[in-house]
């Protein structure tokens, strides 16, 4: 095949109309006759709402009308939902409380929905808002999880009196306390995984539309997963059936996770549609979004690990407490659970493990999947621990690693997961390579020489992804099943529309399934479009996340292929006076073995739809074919990632000094786009190590709630990166692609954190490593630093 | 988000006529920067719209000012709490003490304990100005009362 | 109502505006030039960057009274016809984007940046000049590479000057 095919650095098909302004995001859609929807937010973290006065605010010039939950609740409109059910130990379900899209009685965190204001314009519906007088009995609130599960603090939902959602297990118990028993050392570490805020460039926006002559709804909105977005609006909160509700997701500005869900906004603002016989638009302003986006991380953690004389791990002891918020986001019971602990093994062989995890409700925004989702705080736990296990035991941090890697595959952890392909020494040998860490002293006594300390880290981390057999989430919870579906549209000229169920919002679909396309009929990349993010015209789909847009959507793309090609075969067949079984197919062409008979893809494309060579009794006319793909396993992208970096102890600033990134993504499609999916990934989990954090303060206000206070990674505090990859085709999809979204933001925290730590001598610090923190830690630098 | 702060100020009047004034709602209303309207709803409570501006964020204020601890002449404790639409919210209180001039002085001294709360957009865009502000606030209300003092 | 007139991208437009109409919402609502976006309405994240009278500024904090009578360009104005300004070209052959919703304010900097800095631009310059634009996707590295080499570029096209 051409330049264009599997494995081509493929430039984007997709960035003419971004680089020109011509991207079509939410914002930019506008339907005729539209209004605009302002939400007025709940300034307090917990209080009763006694009553609300609009008679002023219906005044207001522009205001077209005004509803609050009751409104709602008056149409039957159901609250949003958290679609994976968890146990807890004691085998009982998760205490979900009820989540009103507007305010019903109570209000549980600084930026709850509280009414929308619809109105000609928005400045007007923001003016019309700030007539509205609500009468709040302040509660007090619970902020920090510690407070939440206290005797006597503050209630939440009053179906969870104790503020936990649940106390979960997994793995064995008492295999581990055995493991624990005969160890030779213990190695314990309390860890916080920071609460952060996703930022996607384009706030969360909605436009609902109604039209009254077919009874049907249209919702633009800012979604990752739009069928799933139907589903939920449909068959749970009650908005109208599914053929009755297009969402239509179009360009989408990034979401890493918290475009997944399903919000208040966009259920009011299609809702609302067909109250006021008017579309209705709703963009979030960037303080919104941090204000009710669902959150991402904020774990407490304490860990042990047991370990034999020489080093070798005999078992990990894992207790967390995770901050789920004010209310269950879409997905955020399986977060902190079945997306974390199963991961706990990392790379490595360990006979033995035990997790708890308890879910607790705070008044705080919800807290759900962030990109990684779970995984980072897994591999967090994990990759810190091995680090200080192998200082405390004296032993190189690699050597260490590779002592207790697993080595042979499948290989089944004590924590659900079978880990089907992989070679972490691989990895771990090139990595060493590309940092050049055998002279890392050399470099170190340089930088002391400067007076900076300089330390190198760590992080060998797995992910599990390509989410998921339906069956076997299924068995753990999911109320959905995690397939994906694709259609190919072949037309009679030959050009090929795929239809999938995935959606992109900046990893590159267009492209990199193009170029499957590409490879698979021999035609040309631009021959080929991508149609995704549209429920009326994409037959199904579940949606991206979880990095299974490759390992999934392009396998239920694959599929569809094979039968085009078993047709087409047939067609061709007809034409060359051949059987099917004697057709190859091959750059394109079929032609008929030990011939030179053949007949080029375009033109069997048009065979099969003017069916002149065969009736329709033989073979259906047409060329055009779909499938569903449901995964066999969970795929294990895993790789070694290096940070090396220096602190200037006067001031507490560090500079990331080089990075290098060895993934193993299984089968790349283009290099060019993982590389760049590599880089950013990286970025987020620096910006986590170093920059962020989302900080309420003891009253519940979210202090950060802006650029102005959230530390972004900006260019300037980022390095360039090394990146290189490793490759063990993935055995459990036909392309033998693992996934790369995620590896970054997941690998990249413990290595950041293992060489500040290996810089300033002890583990006394938390993310995000500001100047102040590190400056702060350097003070406490004892004795190991200096006898280096 | 919560701040607190602490200043005195002397009086060139004695304690008794401060105490006056400090009980007087025309005197308070002049006094508390931004005070549009300030009306007595009973023997110690009134009701109040205050405009305020925090960087950003501009809002009016609703609430009440109740007067507590009233030990005349020696001080009191002044609180008031309002909702500022989507502004948010702020409440706070002021405990004031009248003391004996310094030894060879006329007036009194004024010492003030004041903490504040602010939620809602104030707190979330106008975190980092909010300590400047209501040290400012505090501040002019108390130069406004020597003023007013002064002036009789 | 104010009366405001620009030339945007080369034509004069009046529109009666609200004043407290900002530039980004006159150019979004007013004209239905979508290419300029919001991203955080407080001058941080710099995707509403546009050029006001040649120079970088960000539209998002900007009323359109206050630039009354100015000239605009903005991202549907920097390619002439089907080709490519240098930048542009640069961005898609270094991968320089993801989402896409950074990338029009992204490539205004940028050419800013070599207005102002030269057409020979290292690591360093660019990264402290990017301070006002943010990518939540590529984590820069990209970002940076294709401004490099736009900036070479535009220097062979002799469009730096512009």
């Amino acid at each position: 095949m051409s330049g264009t095919g599997i494995g081509a650095r493929v430039l984007r098909k997709e960035d003419f109309r971004f680089i020109t302004g011509k991207g079509q995001y939410t914002d930019d859609v506008n339907r005729y006759g539209q209004a605009h929807a302002v939400f007025l937010r709940s300034p307090h973290a917990h209080a009763e709402i006694r009553s609300i006065k609009l008679d002023a605010a219906r005044a207001m010039p522009g205001v077209v009308d005004i509803f609050t939950g009751d409104d709602l609740a008056a149409d039957k409109i159901g609250g949003l939902i958290c679609g994976w059910m968890i146990h807890s130990k004691d085998g009982s379900p998760m205490k979900a409380g009820a989540h009103p899209a507007l305010a019903q009685g109570k209000v549980r965190y600084v930026g709850d929905h509280v009414a929308v204001v619809i109105a000609e314009t928005q400045a007007q519906a923001r003016d019309a808002i700030e007539k509205i007088e609500v009468d709040y009995k302040v509660l007090s609130p619970v902020v920090a999880m510690a407070d939440a599960v206290k005797k006597g603090a503050p209630v939440i939902h009053d179906v969870a009196s104790d503020n936990t959602v649940y106390n979960w297990s997994l793995g064995d118990e008492a295999g581990t306390q055995a493991a624990f028993a005969k160890a030779a050392h213990v190695t314990k570490l309390d860890i916080v995984n920071n609460r952060l805020v996703p930022n996607p460039m384009e706030p969360r926006a909605a436009v609902g539309d109604y039209d009254s002559g077919t009874g049907g709804f249209t919702l633009y909105t800012t979604s990752q997963n739009p069928h799933v977005a139907r589903l939920v609006l449909s068959a749970f909160i009650g908005i109208a059936p599914e053929h009755k509700l297009r969402v239509i997701a179009p360009d989408v500005g990034g979401g890493f996770g918290s475009k997944i869900f399903i919000y208040a906004e966009e259920t009011v603002c299609v809702w609302a549609a067909k109250k006021v016989g008017r579309p209705v638009k709703w963009v979030a302003d960037r303080t919104e979004a941090f204000l009710s986006d669902a959150h991402g991380r904020d774990h407490v953690t304490h860990a042990e690990m047991a370990l034999d004389a020489s080093g070798k791990i005999l078992g990990l002891r894992v207790k967390t407490q995770a901050n789920l918020g004010a209310y269950l986001s879409t997905f955020s019971s399986c977060v902190p659970t079945y997306l974390y602990a199963p991961l706990l093994s990392g790379q490595y062989d360990i006979p033995a493990i035990y997790v708890e995890v308890d879910g607790i409700y705070t008044n705080t925004a919800p807290v759900d999947a962030y990109r990684g989702a779970g995984r980072p705080e897994a591999t967090f736990v994990i990759e810190r621990m091995v680090e200080v296990a192998a200082r405390e035991l004296k032993q190189d941090p690699a050597a260490f690693r590779r002592k207790n890697f697993v080595r042979s595959f499948p290989h089944q952890t004590p924590v659900i997961m079978c880990y089907d392909a992989g070679d972490y020494d691989a990895a771990m040998t090139k990595a060493l390579e590309m940092s050049d860490y055998k002279n890392i002293g050399a470099r170190k006594a340089a930088s002391a020489k400067k007076g900076l300390l300089r330390g190198i880290g760590f992080s060998a981390y797995i992910e599990a992804c390509g989410i998921a057999p339906s069956a076997a989430v299924g068995s753990l919870g999911a109320g959905v099943g995690l397939w994906e579906s694709a259609e190919v549209r072949v037309n009679p000229v030959g050009t090929v529309e795929i239809l999938t169920g995935s959606h992109s919002h900046g990893q590159g679909h267009e492209t990199t399934f193009a170029q499957l396309v590409s490879e698979r009929l021999g035609i040309p990349i631009d021959n080929v479009a991508i149609v995704h993010g549209d429920t009326d015209k994409v037959q199904m789909g579940m949606g991206t996340y979880g990095s299974r847009s490759g390992a999934v959507g392009m396998s239920a793309i694959s599929k569809a292929l094979d039968k085009i090609e078993a047709k087409a075969k047939k067609v061709a067949g007809f034409v060359l006076e051949a059987s099917p079984d004697d057709i190859e197919f091959k750059d394109g062409k079929f032609s008929v073995r030990g011939t030179d008979k053949e007949i080029d893809f375009g033109s069997v494309a048009l065979q099969a739809y003017i069916a002149h060579k065969f009736n329709g009794q033989e073979l259906e006319p047409g060329l055009k074919e779909s499938a569903f793909w449901d995964p066999t396993n969970f795929t294990f992208p895993a790789g070694v990632h290096i940070c090396e970096l220096e602190i200037d102890p006067a001031t507490g600033v560090t500079r990331i000094d080089r990075w290098t990134a060895v993934d193993d993504f299984g089968n790349v499609i283009n290099p060019m786009i993982v590389e760049g999916q590599v880089h950013g990934g990286i970025a987020q989990g620096v910006g986590q190590a170093l920059l962020e954090g989302a900080v309420y303060d003891a009253s519940g206000q979210l202090v950060t709630a802006s650029y102005m206070d959230y530390s972004m990674p900006r260019a300037g505090d980022l390095p360039s990166y090394d990146v290189g990859m490793t490759q063990t085709a993935c055995p459990s999809n036909p392309l033998g692609i693992k996934g790369c979204g995620e590896a970054g933001a997941i690998a990249a925290p413990p290595a950041v954190m293992n060489a500040i730590t290996d810089a300033i001598g002890h583990e006394g610090i938390a993310m995000p490593a500001t100047p102040l923190a590190v400056w702060r830690a350097v003070q406490k630098t004892a004795p190991r630093a200096a006898a280096e | 988000m919560a701040m607190t702060m602490t200043g005195e100020v002397a009086l060139p009047a004695n304690r008794e006529t401060v105490w006056a004034k400090l009980n007087d709602p025309a005197v308070l209303k002049a006094c508390i920067p931004g005070c549009e309207t300030l009306d007595k709803t009973g023997e110690t409570g009134f009701s109040a719209v205050v405009k305020l501006k925090i960087g950003p964020v501009s809002a009016t204020f609703k609430g009440s000012v109740e007067l507590s601890d009233l030990d005349p002449p020696n001080g009191y404790r002044i609180s008031g709490q309002g909702e500022g639409g989507v502004a948010g919210f702020a409440k706070g209180g002021a405990t004031v003490r009248l003391l004996p001039p310094a030894e060879g002085q006329e007036g009194c001294i004024l010492t003030y304990d004041v903490e504040a709360n602010v939620g809602g957009k104030i707190a979330q865009l106008g975190a980092r100005l909010i300590d400047g502000v209501a040290k400012k606030m505090a501040d002019q209300f108390f130069n406004n009362f020597a003023e007013a003092v002064k002036a009789g | 109502m104010a009366s405001v007139t620009l030339t945007v991208n080369g034509k004069s437009v009046t529109r009666d505006v609200d004043p407290r109409t900002l530039l980004v919402e006159f150019l979004r609502e007013q004209l239905r030039m979508t290419g300029t976006h919001v991203g955080c309405d407080t001058t941080q994240c710099g995707c509403c960057t546009v050029h006001v009278n040649g120079e970088a500024m960000k539209s998002c904090t900007l009323l359109a009274v206050a630039v009354n009578g100015a000239t605009i360009t903005t991202i549907e104005g920097l390619a002439k016809g089907e080709d490519l300004h240098p930048m542009q070209a640069a961005f898609r052959e270094h991968h320089g984007l993801q989402c896409g919703f950074c990338t029009p304010g992204m490539i205004m900097s940028a050419v800013d940046m070599v207005r102002r800095k030269g057409t020979d631009l290292d690591d360093k310059t660019i990264r402290e000049e990017l301070e006002g634009n943010i990518c939540r996707c590529t984590g820069y590295h990209n970002i940076v590479k294709a401004i490099h080499y736009g900036a070479e570029a535009m220097g062979k096209a002799g469009t730096a000057a512009e």
